[in-house]
């Protein structure tokens, strides 16, 4: 695996404290290996089989206004106080600090490749970032009542050549975006995943609701590369976690 | 035929491809070890298929003593998952957590529940040179068909993992090869052998066996989060 990848994760998780997004965002849309599977996905649209990796990857989510999205007054001040955190040089720790699953749709916006992979009944996705895997269970309902888990529980169906996936009991504790976009027990994300570009993109629109901190629902846009020379590496955010918060603050060792 | 029924046909064919648009691989019946299975019995102690403990050097049998000493006085330190580092390969194979296997023509992933960590077994690649390994806790795990046996070799390992929880030691020459197969549809056993000259005199094997739990889902494992001792306050 590329050192640049693993060097990523400490910069990564040092968030405000450096200036990391430039030395991740070089290696995100370079091919740098021998192919391992075809040079574009395959033809059939429902085939989302194989390693992406995300484009214009940005510690701020943007809703597809271009703008951060409407705040209500809650979200607003969580917002701002993380802000202040972190130029105060003691950022808030988020759940990837602490080395726990980075919630969704959160995981969906890290510079770490993802590969998808298909079942009848199960579409997985193993994120290289922290070792995530989410696991979106296919043509059934939620379960009622739905169990909190850092990356909540998924379900997918296809609509056309689209995957939606509908996402409920995101644990709280887990943040939106990497700057102060956060969100409460009410959270709900319907992503909608297709290919696009003949096979060399995918496209993830998500729907983002939680009446708590957002005045009304917001949208986001990812768009992640075919990388058919990638494979998924070890990462292991436990080991000699350098930015182990203390007090709720992440510190850089 | 009438231009109408060819037509027909065309539109019935069309919707076919639509509905049967499923790309999902399908292994042979034989092969395919798709599903969530369980360890049976999972060992605290590995021993060699004869029953008794692996032929160990003298330098891993005074190892092993010490971590059983540890583990009696309640300070395995030795142990990774003391600290929710991973259990490593092969020590997560022994984990009493579910299995959840994927099958791909070209790559057999494992997702285990504990931990939640992945590990992929790629069908198309070559095992690494000894000199171009790196050390990760998981090794690089490459794999192939004997007629309805995978075969995976793994290799690349630091030496922070021991390989059960008692406490067999291993360096980074240890290389692993499993034999892994169905011997009815719901069981699964991999036969594990382990070469690691410097703590074992010689090549020695292990078989483990494992059941299928229909209609299980995987639940999340988060160590840091469930294990406070080890989480970052």
């Amino acid at each position: 695996m590329p050192i640049g990848r693993r060097l990523g994760v400490c910069l990564l998780a040092l968030g405000g404290v450096l200036a990391a997004t430039g030395a991740a965002l070089a290696q995100s849309d370079k091919l740098e290996g021998p192919l391992i599977r075809p040079a574009v996905s395959s033809k059939d649209p429902r085939d989302l089989s194989g390693v992406w990796f995300i484009r214009s990857y940005n510690r701020q989510i943007n809703a597809t206004t271009g703008r951060v999205p409407d705040l209500t007054a809650l979200g607003k001040s969580e917002r701002d106080r993380r802000v202040q955190a972190e130029k105060d040089g003691t950022p808030v720790a988020d759940a990837s600090a602490y080395c726990w699953p980075h919630g969704v749709p959160r995981v969906m916006n890290s510079p770490y490749p993802i590969q998808i992979i298909q079942k009848p009944g199960e579409t997985l996705i193993v994120h290289e970032v922290a070792h995530n895997v989410r696991h979106v269970y296919m043509d059934v309902p939620h379960s009622n009542p739905v169990k909190t888990a850092f990356m909540g529980e998924s379900v997918g169906h296809w609509e056309g050549d689209t995957l939606v996936i509908d996402t409920l009991g995101v644990d709280p504790r887990t943040w939106i975006d990497e700057v102060g976009l956060i969100h409460g027990t009410k959270l709900h994300t319907v992503e909608r995943i297709r290919k696009v570009e003949d096979g060399h993109t995918l496209e993830n629109q998500v729907f983002i609701e939680d009446p708590d901190y957002y005045p009304h629902p917001w949208y986001m846009r990812d768009t992640y590369a075919w990388r058919p020379d990638l494979r998924i590496a070890e990462y292991s955010c436990e080991e000699n976690n350098r930015n182990a918060p203390v007090n709720g603050h992440t510190v850089a060792k | 035929m009438t231009m109408k029924a060819l037509l027909g046909a065309a539109a019935l064919a069309l919707l076919g491809s639509t509905a049967s648009a499923q790309p999902f691989y399908k292994a042979p019946p034989a092969q395919d070890f798709d599903g969530v299975w369980l360890i049976q019995n999972a060992p605290q102690a590995l021993k060699a298929t004869d029953g008794k403990l692996p032929p160990m050097t003298p330098a891993a049998a005074k190892i092993y003593q010490d971590h059983l000493a540890a583990r009696k006085a309640g300070k395995p330190d030795f142990d990774s998952i003391q600290q929710c580092w991973p259990h490593g390969f092969p020590r997560i194979l022994t984990a009493n957590y579910p299995i959840e296997i994927f099958m791909e023509p070209k790559q057999v992933t494992f997702i285990h529940e504990v931990h939640h960590f992945p590990r992929l077994v790629f069908l198309d690649a070559q095992p690494v040179k000894i000199d171009d390994r790196d050390q990760n806790w998981m090794g690089f795990s490459t794999g192939h068909w004997e007629g309805d046996t995978l075969v995976v070799f793994t290799a690349g390992f630091n030496d922070k993992t021991v390989l059960d929880p008692a406490g067999l030691p291993h360096t980074t020459d240890l290389e692993v090869t499993e034999h892994i197969k169905k011997t009815d549809a719901d069981t699964l056993e991999d036969l594990v052998t382990f070469h690691d000259p410097k703590m074992y005199s010689k090549d020695w094997s292990t078989s483990l066996t494992y059941k299928r739990q229909p209609g299980r889902r995987l639940a999340e494992y988060v160590c840091t989060d469930v294990n406070p001792e080890a989480s970052p306050k």
